[in-house]
């Protein structure tokens, strides 16, 4: 298999499993009537107080046992933005195998840009 | 206002709507879900671009793993103008955050207006040439590879392409990023302007390459936009998903129409929204 398939696999796998996750999460949504402690016509609102500053990546994994809705609403949305970061990642193994040494520098620069505004800045700001 | 059922069946039907909208113009669902979530459903500009941020990955992954098929994206080009975009998307986010944190919500709308009717321009504008005059290659081309083929079906003949002012494809390529980051919109036009007119690529390499690098940019405009709590996981999920349907529906359609009618349909479109986005920000109504 050429590596650029593998590349596409992943693409499709990613947009596929958040979609999953994400219907799922509003289809218990909608049966529960609540998540988090929160009702769904508070969450559901256009002013809704509910968003991503008040939620912990962390934390979403224990959630799913539960059933949370929003935690599964989370969890697609955030297998949506790795699906990118994935793809940097591969390529930088596809350029790294064709001994592509500028473009190898290149794909790792652009990795650390997506890595330093998932996981550096929030440290910088402190939040 | 709205039942949870009801906002969320809006939610579904407009962002599909709008991915029909981006995939027939190109330009991408979000440069119309915004407009129409802020000026129509009340919904705070943050949470209306957080959530069209979110969506321009959903599409953009999803058509690249198509387009790869194709060999017509050329990685080579876009990772190595990725170094821009997501630099740029990281300080129109940071920008963004400085703006809402400050309540200058108006600047936002005012520069959308602006950049919606720049569309305008762009569409009209739009090069008629399929494949890009003959250029000498410049020290760029050498250095950074700029060159490639491809088989181009309408043409039936293979296509072989090179690169130039890499450097030039790199400073559009910030500005594109910052004003995905300010706005969160995917700013494709701004992306295929970078490879079509500064490096004179050929369109079809311009647009699946743009289209390409436009989910790795919204990636690291959406990490900052989660940290700053601009992500409403109700608005955003039914966004992502209403895009997603939209976006496959209107690739169906786009091999059967290429109507020069609609197109005009979509630029008045564009001239309305933008018109009331300018006059929302400067204080009149809606």
């Amino acid at each position: 298999m050429d590596f650029n398939d593998i590349i596409g696999y992943a693409l499709r796998i990613g947009v596929i499993l958040s979609a999953i996750f994400i219907i799922l999460g509003i289809i218990f949504l909608f049966t529960f009537q609540d998540s988090n402690g929160f009702s769904i016509t508070q969450i559901a609102s256009p002013n809704s107080i509910v968003n991503s500053s008040i939620f912990m990546p962390y934390e979403i994994p224990s959630g799913l046992s539960t059933l949370s809705p929003l935690d599964y609403i989370y969890l697609g949305l955030m297998i949506l933005i790795a699906t990118p970061v994935i793809r940097v990642l591969l390529g930088i193994i596809q350029f790294a195998i064709e001994r592509n040494k500028l473009y190898t520098i290149i794909t790792i620069i652009v990795f650390f840009n997506l890595m330093f505004a998932i996981f550096i800045l929030p440290i910088l700001i402190g939040k | 206002m709205l039942e949870p059922l009801q906002f969320f069946i809006v939610i579904v039907i407009i962002s599909a709507l709008s991915g029909i909208l981006g995939a027939l113009t190109g330009l991408g669902g979000a440069t119309f879900l915004v407009p129409i979530y802020t000026l129509y459903l009340g919904i705070p500009i943050v949470y209306a671009s957080g959530a069209s941020l979110i969506s321009t990955i959903a599409t953009s992954s999803g058509a690249a793993s198509a387009y790869i098929k194709d060999r017509i994206t050329n990685i080579r080009i876009g990772m190595g103008l990725e170094i821009a975009t997501t630099s740029g998307s990281i300080v129109g986010s940071l920008t963004t955050a400085y703006i809402y944190s400050h309540n200058l919500q108006f600047i936002i709308y005012i520069v959308f207006g602006i950049v919606l009717l720049s569309q305008v321009f762009i569409q009209i504008s739009k090069s008629k040439y399929e494949l890009p005059k003959a250029v000498k290659p410049d020290w760029t081309t050498k250095v950074f590879g700029l060159y490639g083929k491809y088989y181009d079906t309408a043409l039936k003949m293979e296509v072989e392409y090179i690169g130039i002012r890499w450097w030039l494809g790199e400073i559009i390529m910030f500005f594109a990023g910052f004003i995905s980051g300010l706005l969160g919109i995917g700013s494709g036009a701004l992306k295929v302007l970078g490879m079509d007119w500064a490096m004179n690529l050929p369109m079809k390499v311009s647009t699946t390459t743009s289209n390409f690098m436009i989910g790795v940019t919204a990636a690291t405009g959406s990490s900052i936009y989660w940290l700053f709590g601009y992500i409403q996981p109700f608005l955003a999920a039914g966004t992502a998903i209403g895009v997603l349907i939209g976006a496959y529906i209107g690739t169906k359609i786009l091999v059967r129409i290429t109507n020069k009618a609609i197109r005009y349909i979509f630029t008045a479109i564009l001239v309305f929204l933008g018109i009331q986005m300018i006059m929302r920000g400067m204080g009149f109504g809606f």
